[in-house]
């Protein structure tokens, strides 16, 4: 039987620059390529882990696995790095980012070189392994994991952050001091790993470099408030890669100072992502579909576009005390206030932070309705999303719909159902407008 | 002022026609399974000759279900959660949740004041909740799908199904049936799970009074119990309900009728194509 042709999976996007990204990925891996060739070391790391400036600071050249997985789907060649991931014994419950970074070390490993024909030139092995707990517990535990195979050392980074409602006040200090001892300790790691001593002035460098990326993204996002939308989310989950794969360099600086001139332009001549904005969107949460991103055009056909989403841009700038000089303490105090940002606000009304972001998101964006996905395999983003979203219901009147896949792992995917669910979904904003 | 619905779902092909004033003229199901697709055409001719009219008399036809997207006489396509809201307002107009549970999957259907969609969920990507589920377990212990509500009735208690993936819980049943389990009890286990799965998902909308259960699965007296049991007061039940698609589908055409809507294309008597 003739195979049929590969199914389209990526976006049309909405900005100009949003195009360039893909540039920037390719980047990552020929960069890590070209750093083992000149004896420099290559670390597998985990993004928006409060340690990114560290690496860039120590000449570390950082190789996002999770990105690869999220690479690796958007091409659609995914299936070999899972399978054989499953085939060792990984279960289909597992992190899916975490089968394929497995399955591909275990396929390298068995080859003894890359596999034939991997996305972007596969990654080559690295010199060290930096794990962390952000986000949830894959994170830490995969590279652990992944020790079967590849014999070079790991370091696993704790981080912390308090629960809602604590008083910040009173255990401030204390998660303040442990974050920093887990900073100082992978500082002592890659010290130990590299044979230098880290240059303070050096990270700090990198750190005004991040806050500044990290400002301008921020400040995309609050030009995102105007009608008709200058940037969709499709946009968005490109764009993250300067902030989070480039943390810490002038290249994450450039990029959103251009995307910025960019959408500013859109707002100023009130240019939308399309000509006839019926609906606006918030992806309310869950990571996501890398294997069919061109949903979001799919929403886009009967005019509705998301404006606006609750992922990867995770923290709004924050403003650590002038008494803090040391960039390690920086670091640790960054974290604290990025963690705790909508505490205050969750507990004066709904007890949880996600809720009061999305709310505010809500009303600053204007949006008619908001979809979230769960990931099957993505127990972060996923577990609490329907509580999140039933008690989103009880401060907002939206329609608000779940889609359920994974955020690379196409065998959780159903293209008929999520059409079934788009179309009842887009008739009930319909309804509510009057626009059937 | 006749208009037409047509429900295409994954077991049964449903059409209504009703009148201006939301009653009902004919209605007719017949099977959709992939040998019997082309009969969709059959099915509205049966149900028009049913009520002595021809297709051109149709107002507007509305296709709804899994198959509408190509329904060659249909003026507009619709999704089956508006035109179970639709035909369910018609019917109930106290109705503030709409519980449907289909051969292929299930839904909660929440209705603002107007009678309108608010909100809805769906099943999960598998058989759990939907009528298949049944289905696949009625073969299991030998009995007629059409029975088992029955069959629960005459149950003193129930047999817990933990596995509601329906391959599992097919085995769980072989396993119970060994150890000497009633089929009885076995079958109002089945209920349960279904009414704790389907009663949980649509939970996320918040229940409240009146609840409204309407597909296939509404004609079983065992799960409509099950389902009671599960949100605390009696639920309501259309007295057809394979067809409240078809008949919000026929009037959701006739809203569109008089906002002045009318069919864009010559409607073409063909054969529904379900592959293109």
């Amino acid at each position: 039987m003739e195979s049929t042709q590969q199914a389209k999976t990526t976006a049309v996007k909405g900005t100009d620059t949003a195009r360039e990204v893909r540039a920037l990925v390719k980047n990552i891996y020929k960069s890590a390529h070209e750093a083992k060739a000149n004896g420099k070391k290559v670390a597998y790391f985990m993004v928006a882990s409060q340690y990114d400036e560290v690496i860039r600071a120590m000449d570390v050249i950082p190789l996002p696995t999770e990105n690869y997985a999220g690479l690796c789907a958007a091409k659609r060649d995914m299936d070999r790095f899972l399978l054989k991931a499953e085939a060792d014994g990984y279960s289909q419950v597992l992190c899916s980012y975490a089968r394929i970074g497995l399955g591909f070390d275990s396929l390298r490993k068995e080859l003894g070189r890359i596999p034939d024909n991997s996305p972007d030139g596969g990654m080559p092995a690295p010199d060290m392994m930096l794990g962390s707990s952000a986000v949830c517990d894959p994170r830490f535990k995969w590279y652990q994991a992944a020790s079967r195979y590849l014999d070079v050392p790991t370091f696993g980074m704790d981080v912390v952050a308090p629960p809602p409602q604590d008083d910040l006040n009173e255990v401030r200090d204390y998660y303040i001091q442990y974050q920093r001892d887990q900073v100082q300790g992978l500082i002592d790691f890659l010290e130990a790993q590299t044979g230098k001593k880290l240059d303070k002035e050096r990270l700090w460098e990198c750190i005004r470099l991040g806050d500044k990326a990290w400002q301008l993204w921020y400040d995309i996002d609050r030009l995102r408030v105007a009608v008709p939308s200058p940037m969709p989310s499709q946009d968005h989950f490109s764009i993250m890669v300067a902030g989070h794969y480039y943390a810490g360099t002038q290249i994450a600086v450039d990029f959103y100072q251009k995307l910025y001139d960019e959408v500013k332009y859109k707002v100023d001549h009130k240019i939308g992502v399309i000509p006839d904005e019926k609906y606006r969107i918030l992806y309310g949460g869950g990571l996501p579909p890398w294997h069919t991103l061109w949903i979001f055009n799919y929403f886009e056909s009967f005019g509705a576009v998301f404006v606006i989403e609750n992922v990867y841009r995770g923290f709004d700038p924050v403003e650590v005390p002038s008494h803090v000089k040391d960039p390690v303490d920086y670091l640790a105090w960054r974290a604290f206030l990025r963690y705790t940002a909508y505490h205050e606000k969750a507990r004066a009304r709904s007890g949880n932070p996600t809720v009061e972001k999305l709310l505010g998101m809500i009303e600053d964006y204007q949006i008619d309705g908001v979809v979230f996905h769960a990931c099957r395999s993505c127990r972060a983003t996923t577990i609490g999303q329907t509580h999140i979203k039933s008690e989103l219901g009880k401060y907002c009147d939206l329609p608000m719909m779940q889609l359920v896949s994974d955020m690379v792992d196409l065998r959780d995917y159903s293209e008929a159902q999520w059409k079934a669910q788009i179309g009842a979904f887009i008739e009930a904003l319909q309804a509510r407008s009057g626009r059937r | 002022m006749p208009f037409g619905g047509i429900d295409i779902g994954s077991t049964m092909t449903k059409v209504v026609i009703a009148d201006e004033k939301e009653q009902i003229l004919a209605s007719h199901i017949g099977p959709t399974g992939a040998e019997h697709r082309h009969l969709a055409l059959a099915v509205m001719d049966e149900t028009l000759s049913q009520a002595g009219l021809s297709i051109d008399q149709l107002r507007f036809i509305v296709a709804t279900g899994y198959g509408r997207i190509n329904v060659p006489f249909a003026d507009k396509q619709i999704t089956e959660i508006t035109c179970h809201a639709r035909g369910i307002r018609a019917l109930f107009p106290s109705a503030k949740i709409i519980i449907d549970i289909g051969g292929q999957d299930s839904k909660g259907i929440k209705l603002d004041a107007d009678g309108k969609v608010a909100n809805f969920v769906m099943n999960d990507k598998c058989a759990a909740g939907t009528g298949r589920f049944l289905e696949v377990i009625a073969e299991t212990l030998g009995i007629n799908l059409v029975d088992m509500g029955d069959i629960a009735s005459r149950a003193d208690g129930f047999v817990q199904i933990s596995s509601m993936c329906t391959v599992f819980a097919e085995h769980e049943v072989t396993s119970r049936l060994a150890e000497g389990a009633d089929v009885a009890q076995i079958v109002a286990g089945l209920h349960e799970a279904i009414a704790s799965r389907v009663v949980n998902m649509t939970r996320h909308l918040g229940i409240e009074k009146d609840v409204v259960v309407t597909g296939g699965g509404a004609k079983n007296k065992g799960l409509i119990k099950a389902i009671a049991g599960k949100v605390g007061f009696d639920v309501l039940t259309p007295p057809e309900p394979f067809i409240t698609g078809a008949l919000g589908a026929a009037l959701v055409g006739k809203d569109f009728y008089d906002r002045g809507v009318r069919p864009a294309k010559e409607r073409k008597k063909e054969d529904v194509t379900f592959f293109t």
